[in-house]
């Protein structure tokens, strides 16, 4: 990373390498339930997030900026999702797509499910749903790339991560991207 | 195209499959069913290796694909195990079930792994979630669906799941729940709860009810009906002895040639009529007397306005109480004024008093709030007493209904009428 880890950015240059960087999220779909016909549903034309500069299918965890789970999480898969975000390299991101990756769901008594994929990895934005249709995953990642651009990247390398994002509960659901220059220093 | 397509015409049918098996493997087959079209075959433990091996191997059958292998819970009869096979060359399938030896502490059962390769992981999967063991079976552990650190056997009706220990299901558990006394549990639906078929609960309940109503009736409830009499008995004293039959009813159903169990209860559900009805009709104004008793020492028109006013009646008659108090002291002062008027006495005084008897009515609002039990013994009625004779009240009433049913039920069972008979028929006739 040189130094990226070590000094904070000068803003122009920040807006320009953020504003790359949101851009291009290779995204690496953790499919594990009916979730993920959502998620396929989101990456093909009709909807399309490539045009919002989302790569779907990255190869492997090394190749991905963004890790999409999307359906129910069982303890047992739970070591597997832990080991192949670990695997992703810095700066990465995770958006938890639908109610079972959220908290559970429907299988909230379950003796096997894990209440919430935010009980082994951090994730950032949480969009809710059951499933969710794939215009609320759009939304989810453009709530994402807000929060990129506006970040610091020295922030983020150390582990410092905002609060996670809560679509429809704490932010609006159609968010403003307008590419403003970040009014503040970026991180807090 | 014939060769390649399934021929059902050639396969055998059910009969002709068990004489076959029953055949080879003699006392082995325990039973068989059809049902649903599957055609189920109970198979001995000792003899489930040898029927499956059977099954595959015998040219009639050639069950050649293995197609699942499941357990059972079946309560106290420990476990089943059932394997699915299918006949690719005749198209039919055939269930085989075994009830493992061992019971529910340690069920084993015979692996059929060496006959078909594909029962390895079936066989783990049902230990996983059974805790079933397979003897013979190249290894069960580690556990192949939970984590392998996993306790318990998730598929067993004794599992508890730890979420729902924490919060209960937010609805009815089984379509027919009755409380004790046998009523249908009605759940009204509060905002946020789950949504369920209430009304197809109940109905399903009732109908549970008239099923169970015959063999209920036999013998349960007539010791039922004997254990409540000896508890009423015990309970009110004197009050209710339990020979307290309605003899002219009772001398008829003896006439009938009813036996004297069903005659007597009969009676005494005649009797308790009677009496509900003397008691509504005025001549049993008991409880009338339990209502106006307490009214004795307070101020009826506090009492009354506080009422109104939304307060629960334990605070409203302590206030009227001390309102009471607090006039009966101003008489009292007012007719101390008349004779000590010469004297000159200060004539706040009444206030004062009327004060402190109003701090203490206070006082001892919060102290019945705080311990119901421990409310002031001087005072006539005091909430205790008072929540003692309103559960007693319940108590009864709830013994008269249930008794009245129990004679009910006694009827349409005497009389031959059906089962379904309702509670509302016989209070119609009364």
């Amino acid at each position: 990373m040189g130094l990226m880890d070590q000094v904070e950015l000068p803003k122009p240059v920040k807006y320009v390498f953020n504003w790359g960087r949101k851009y291009s999220l290779w995204c690496f779909n953790f499919g594990l339930a009916c979730c993920a016909i959502e998620f396929i549903a989101a990456s093909t034309s009709r909807h399309d997030f490539i045009r919002h500069g989302v790569i779907p299918f990255a190869h492997g965890p090394r190749q991905a900026d963004l890790l999409v789970v999307s359906g129910t999480l069982t303890d047992k898969m739970a070591p597997a999702v832990k080991r192949l975000y670990e695997e992703m390299p810095e700066p990465k991101y995770v958006i938890s797509f639908g109610s079972c990756a959220n908290c559970g769901g429907p299988y909230w008594d379950s003796y096997s499910v894990t209440k919430g994929v935010d009980q082994v990895i951090p994730v950032d934005v949480y969009v809710p749903g059951c499933p969710p249709r794939p215009e609320a995953l759009l939304d989810g990642i453009i709530a994402l790339q807000d929060r990129i651009q506006k970040e610091s990247l020295k922030e983020r390398i150390a582990g410092r991560r905002l609060d996670p994002i809560t679509l429809g509960a704490d932010t609006p659901l159609v968010s403003d991207s307008s590419p403003a220059l970040p009014s503040g220093g970026g991180a807090t | 195209m014939t060769d390649v397509l399934a021929r059902k015409d050639r396969a055998l049918s059910p009969e002709e499959t068990e004489a076959l098996l029953r055949d080879r493997l003699g006392d082995q087959v325990v039973g068989s069913t059809v049902e649903f079209g599957t055609f189920t075959l109970h198979i001995a433990p000792s003899g489930w290796h040898a029927a499956a091996q059977l099954c595959r191997d015998e040219s009639l059958l050639a069950y050649d694909m293995f197609d699942c292998l499941f357990g059972i819970d079946a309560r106290e009869e420990g476990f089943d195990v059932v394997a699915v096979l299918y006949s690719t060359s005749v198209g039919t399938r055939i269930c085989l079930r075994t009830r493992c030896e061992g019971g529910r502490d340690a069920p084993v059962c015979p692996s059929i792994t060496d006959v078909y390769r594909g029962a390895d992981w079936m066989e783990r999967e049902t230990y996983d979630m059974f805790g079933i063991d397979f003897e013979g079976h190249p290894s069960v552990e580690p556990r192949l669906l939970t984590v392998e650190n996993f306790e318990g056997w998730p598929l067993r009706k004794d599992f508890h799941l730890t979420s729902r220990v924490a919060k209960s299901w937010p609805g009815v558990k089984e379509p027919a729940e009755l409380d004790d006394e046998g009523n249908v549990i009605e759940r009204i639906p509060e905002v946020g709860d789950a949504p369920g078929p209430y009304d197809l609960d109940k109905a399903m309940a009732e109908q549970a009810r008239a099923i169970n109503k015959p063999e209920l009736d036999e013998g349960d409830a007539d010791q039922d009906e004997a254990d409540k009499d000896a508890s009423a008995a015990k309970d009110d004293g004197d009050e209710r002895p339990a020979t307290e039959i309605d003899q002219e009813t009772f001398d008829k159903l003896i006439a009938e040639g009813k036996s004297e169990r069903i005659a007597r209860s009969k009676a005494k559900a005649a009797f308790m009529k009677k009496q509900k009805a003397a008691a509504a009709a005025g001549d049993a104004p008991a409880e009338a007397e339990a209502e106006d008793a307490p009214t004795d020492g307070i101020d009826k028109e506090t009492f009354d306005r506080l009422i109104a006013e939304g307060k629960s009646e334990r605070i409203a008659r302590s206030k009227a109480k001390a309102a009471f108090i607090k006039k009966q002291r101003a008489a009292e002062a007012a007719d101390a004024d008349d004779t000590d008027a010469a004297e000159g006495a200060p004539p706040d005084q009444d206030v004062e008093v009327a004060e402190q008897a109003d701090e203490s009515a206070d006082a001892e609002v919060e102290a019945t709030e705080e311990e119901p039990a421990k409310a002031p013994a001087d005072e006539e009625p005091t909430a205790a007493e008072k929540a003692e004779a309103r559960r007693k009240e319940q108590a009864e009433a709830r013994k008269r209904k249930a008794e009245e049913r129990a004679a009910e039920a006694e009827a349409g069972d005497a009389d031959g009428d059906e089962p379904t008979q309702g509670p509302d028929d016989e209070e119609g006739q009364a």
